[in-house]
């Protein structure tokens, strides 16, 4: 058993892995919340994002700006376009046919990107990654504190815009019924698109952090999600806050069980179990969750 | 109304889907565009090529006809994994030959083959090759269970494989030769490395495919030889915390420890970068295995890691000028200029000029006996590309390769850290390699 | 709840004496492909091509399984590919570790496995829908790491029956009546119909009609006397016999397996594929095995890339989901009715036309 003093710094890479979770899984909480689709593609369309800036900055001699740009635009566009084409037919069906349907996104995606960029390994190093300073005995890079930064900005964000905007009055709305919302005169449409247009950037911006916390790689990015699926799930796929503290204590229990190396093999376990576990707690009493969004 | 809706779904399903693959499509074109004009940094020869080239195959620039000698592979191709570089480069050597004589004429048509990790894919795939296309050989095969799969059937239908392995059985059965000398043994290398470097304790960090346990063998064995403690882990890849997996490691080797790497080029460059960028570089000391000879790992770790890093090279560097390795370079150049430079490439065209050296050795017809009898009997293969001598012959087991290099990564290139030193016989399959050696006359001694 | 609407096709319960005269004649035919299947097929296909279909055999039936799941009770589980993993290392053991008969190591594989995959399904008593879906996804991905951890048997020493060498490992052995592959393809074909007519059995008699109740609505159902839980648990503990067996017939067919061939994204595929050969449907769970396991040997033989196959099952979800709730089996003839009415259309309006210029 190492001691107290070998547990502290990975206190520090958990909270760094915790992010990694937080990110996508409020990611894909922002956008159910509004429109009731649980979107599994959200890691493919951020690998993608990050597979094109790679390809600019290194294939076709781009500065590395507008190849972020483009990554960010990637998400954005792809991910409207989704929800323009297959949101409306969708609309009244239940959420699991919403979210299986983004998985044939997901593999359309990861199939284009395994096909273009087979093969070799590929890395892109953001500015921040270089820089570093010390917390304890460990160096954080910039890129790890634009992570959590990122996903506690997006939280803060997403909470205040749902509560205090009239748009995020009508998307929470519309989350909860359509038909009625529709009828109350919101522009169903617009407001879906809207946030359909900010979580795909969202996750284009988060497959170029990701790109760098997890590594360049089209199959690792798309299937993080179901890492990142147990912060969402832990908190319902309903709350932002929670799932956002939800991704640090499974980053933590997952960081913290890496030194005991008679159960470091195991540690990938956390977040499933963690999520399994919590789910079950959450249905107790016989209640029954069901697939409606809340 | 309902058919009108459905008509409309239709529609959509196909507009998007055109218009994913049209952006694929376009994303790939402008790829290709930048391969084909001008190579960019894939094919960058350092101006040192060819000054003195070996020949492909008979070398008369005259082309080959007739009805081609069918060669099979084998590869492992999925996402993250992709060996099928290595069939490819020797299909261009084979191109070269096919070019410049052929086989006493006939030409040489490499099948390649893939498999995903998968036993039944890999077992239909050694079928289809031999019964269905009736292959002479099989040549240029690399896959991460192809050897355990299919050694049996190889035996019983008398082939005798020349390839690259990662599967012990590629190691220890009768049937296989491989260039290279796998993970086990490239481990051991690095850690001969590491004890020379004079550490305390000595940690095996590694992927977790089939056969991590006997791959841990060759080093758990000389480190108790010689007495320093062990500790070996396995990471299922991909690695998604390697920070918490770099701490792991330098915290389990402790001050004036060793690590050995075991990993693809992009986990074990997830490892280093964490390390490098929490500053650990020089807390203890790192070695790893051949598959981060690459100058895509040296790149990518900019400057971070010179010196610091002993990476155990069972190939020759890409960048010496010498005969084998400027035709390599020639070869990929003009038959597969999109193929990086880089050890799998390197496995390719060593394992497709051995295959043609011993086809053009035939006397009489070739067919699937007198192919295999001549891969058999191949030996003594000269070559700069290895530190001794490649050969078959009829063994239990083959490592013919039991002699290489260490580098180290400089200003983002590899370079040589060790000259050619041999892996020990603490490990006792080098050990009976090393008996049959000597007792067939096979054994060249470092230097000589 | 479920995916989507089932076509309605009530029936009265299955026994010999009350098939009418279409199904009579249905029987006949099937009853005639599958001796073709037997006894022409092995001959004329190439050592490949047994291989493949033995898999396409093995992988229908785990197709099947979750096809039923999903069409016959409204449970959509991403953990079926795990729960085929569970089979398979069971299976192994049990062949390792006993002399029994092959198909004795068949049923207490499919035992074993059910009493395991139950457990996967177990949430599926407070949980439904998307939630259920992803706490399986949850579980499978655990499965999956402790798989990676313990390895398959491969006739080592201990529980795990693991050991690592260099000149190769024992096979799981296969039947004595089925040692070649032919006889072992005709084997699991034999295998897979049994248990396709378990699954008929139970979806034509009391099980169908109560999940066909829960499938419609739980409360209804609950008004009406069914037994949910029951009925829920038997519907996961008869698809996890199924692909316990299947996992029987996988560890057997090469005789060696290795963690890297159950990656948790197969769960994924494996769901893609058997929407895409249609749920309502027995023939849906072939259509689909041959989606899953024929289709890339094809692809493979044409010289395409595979990553073509994982954007070609993208579009299929999308397809599904949209148009087709029923799968290609209902989709492809309807489609091909339609085609050949509008060949023949043309055909005549190109007759009428080429009749007027003579």
């Amino acid at each position: 058993m190492p001691s107290w003093q070998e547990f502290q710094p990975f206190i520090v890479t958990g909270l760094a892995l915790g992010g990694v979770y937080a990110l996508s899984g409020v990611g894909m909480v922002v956008l159910y919340r509004t429109t009731g689709v649980l979107n599994l593609a959200f890691g493919a369309v951020g690998a993608m994002g990050a597979l094109i800036a790679w390809q600019a900055i290194n294939e076709w001699g781009w500065a590395e700006e507008p190849a972020y740009l483009v990554c960010v635009l990637f998400g954005g566009v792809v991910t409207l376009l989704y929800g323009l084409i297959f949101g409306p037919p969708l609309a009244s069906r239940d959420p699991l046919v919403k979210a299986t349907a983004t998985l044939g996104l997901a593999l359309i995606l990861l199939g284009a990107m395994s096909w273009i960029w087979s093969d070799k390994a590929r890395s892109m190093i953001l500015p921040t990654s270089t820089e570093s300073f010390q917390v304890g005995d460990v160096l954080v890079n910039y890129t790890q504190v634009l992570g959590i930064v990122f996903g506690v900005v997006v939280t803060v964000g997403t909470v205040l815009f749902l509560r205090f905007t009239k748009l995020g009055t009508a998307m929470r709305g519309l989350a909860n019924d359509r038909e009625i919302t529709a009828t109350l005169g919101v522009p169903v449409r617009r407001v879906e698109a809207s946030a359909w247009l900010v979580s795909g950037l969202i996750s284009g911006v988060a497959g170029l952090l990701l790109s760098n916390l997890v590594g360049l790689d089209a199959a690792t990015l798309t299937f993080l999600v179901i890492s990142s699926l147990a912060a969402a799930l832990i908190a319902r796929l309903s709350s932002v806050v929670v799932t956002l503290l939800a991704g640090f204590v499974v980053g933590l229990a997952t960081a913290l069980a890496t030194p005991i190396l008679s159960i470091s093999e195991y540690r990938n376990m956390a977040p499933f179990v963690l999520a399994t576990l919590a789910l079950l707690w959450l249905s107790r009493k016989g209640h029954t969750i069901s697939g409606r969004a809340v | 109304m309902s058919i009108k809706l459905v008509l409309g779904h239709s529609r959509r399903i196909v507009a998007f889907a055109a218009l994913a693959v049209g952006l694929a499509l376009f994303v790939a074109a402008c790829g290709g565009d930048d391969n084909g004009g001008g190579g960019g940094k894939k094919s960058d020869f350092g101006g040192k090529t060819g000054k003195t080239a070996s020949k492909c195959g008979l070398g008369n620039g005259k082309p080959a006809s007739g009805a081609p000698i069918k060669l099979g592979a084998i590869n492992t191709k999925q996402p993250g994994t992709d060996f099928t570089e290595i069939a490819k480069t020797a299909e261009a050597y084979f191109k070269c030959v096919n070019d410049n004589g052929g086989i006493n004429g006939r030409p040489v048509e490499l099948i390649q083959e893939t498999e995903q990790t998968d036993p039944a894919q890999a077992a239909a795939a050694a079928k289809k090759l031999i019964e269905t296309e009736k292959v002479a050989g099989i040549v240029g095969s690399t896959s991460i269970i192809e050897c355990a799969v299919n050694h049996k059937y190889y035996e019983a239908n008398g082939y005798y494989v020349i390839g690259s392995g990662i599967a012990p059985e590629c190691y220890g059965t009768p049937n296989y030769s491989a260039v290279n000398m796998g993970p086990r043994h490239s481990v051991t290398g690095a850690t001969q490395y590491l004890i020379r470097e004079g550490v305390k304790k000595l940690v095996l960090l590694q992927s977790k495919v089939p056969g991590t346990e006997y791959i841990a063998g060759g080093f758990l064995a000389l480190a108790k030889q010689e007495g320093i403690p062990t500790e070996s882990l396995a990471e299922a890849p991909p690695i998604q915390d390697a920070n918490s997996v770099a701490l792991k490691v330098v915290q389990a080797a402790g001050d004036g420890g060793g690590v050995v790497l075991n990993f693809t080029p992009p986990e074990a460059l997830k490892v280093l970068q964490a390390a490098a960028q929490q500053g650990l570089q020089d807390r203890v000391k790192w070695a790893c295995s051949t598959p981060c000879n690459t100058d895509f790992l040296a790149d990518a770790l900019g400057t971070t890691f010179d010196d610091k890093l002993g990476v155990n090279a069972e190939l020759a560097l890409v960048s010496i000028d010498a005969p084998d390795t400027n035709l390599y370079k020639t070869i990929l150049k003009k038959y597969a200029p999109d193929i990086p430079l880089g050890s799998f490439s390197q496995f390719g065209f060593l394992e497709a000029r051995i295959a043609t050296d011993a086809m053009l050795g035939i006397k009489g017809e070739v067919n699937k006996d007198s192919v295999n009898e001549a891969f058999k009997n191949v030996k003594g293969f000269k070559t700069d590309m290895l530190c001794k001598p490649y050969y078959f012959g009829e063994a239990p087991l083959h490592i013919s390769n039991n002699t290489d290099w260490t580098v180290t990564p400089k200003t983002g290139t590899m370079v040589q850290k060790e000259d050619c030193f041999e892996i020990s016989e603490a490990d006792a399959p080098i050990k009976r390699v090393r008996d049959i050696e000597k007792k067939e006359g096979l054994y060249t001694p470092v230097g000589g | 709840m479920s995916v989507a609407e089932a076509p309605r096709r009530e029936r009265a319960a299955w026994s010999p004496a009350r098939l009418d005269r279409g199904e009579r004649i249905r029987a006949v035919i099937i009853v005639a492909l599958l001796l073709l299947v037997l006894f022409a097929l092995p001959a004329r296909m190439s050592a490949y091509w047994t291989n493949v279909a033995t898999q396409v055999a093995i992988f229908s039936v785990v197709s099947l399984g979750l096809g039923m799941l999903i069409g016959r009770v409204g449970l959509v589980s991403l953990g079926q590919y795990a729960v085929l993993a569970l089979g398979a290392w069971v299976g192994a053991r049990l062949c390792f570790a006993t002399g029994l008969p092959f198909p004795m190591v068949l049923l207490l594989t499919g035992l074993i496995t059910m009493v395991l995959g139950t457990l996967v399904g177990l949430p599926a008593l407070r949980l439904s829908g998307l939630y259920l879906a992803l706490i399986t996804l949850m579980l499978a991905a655990a499965i999956t790491v402790v798989l990676n951890a313990t390895n398959f048997p491969n006739g080592g020493k201990g529980f795990l029956g693991h050991v690592e060498n260099d000149f190769g490992n024992p096979e799981v052995r296969r039947p004595s009546i089925a040692e070649t592959d032919p006889a072992y393809f005709r084997y699991a074909v034999i295998v897979a119909v049994v248990l396709f007519l378990i699954a008929l059995l139970h979806v034509r008699g009391k099980p169908g009609r109560a999940w066909a109740a829960i499938r419609q609505s739980e409360p209804a159902a609950l008004a009406a006397g069914v037994n949910i839980t029951l009925y829920k648990l038997w519907a996961f503990a008869l698809a996890s016999f199924m692909t316990g067996v299947a996992g029987g017939v996988l560890a057997g067919d090469v005789g060696e397996l290795f963690v890297q061939q159950f990656p948790t994204s197969n769960n994924i595929v494996l769901l893609a594929v058997v929407l895409m050969g249609g749920v309502y449907s027995i023939w849906g769970a072939i259509v689909a095995g041959a989606l899953f396991k024929l289709l890339p040997a094809l692809l493979d033989n044409w010289g395409l890339p595979a990553d073509l196959l994982t954007i070609l099952f993208g579009v299929g979800i999308l397809q599904v989901l949209l148009t087709a709730p029923a799968g290609l089996v209902y989709q492809f003839p309807r489609d091909m009715k339609r085609l050949g009415g509008a060949l023949l259309g043309l055909a005549r309006r190109v007759g009428i036309a080429g009749g007027r210029a003579s």
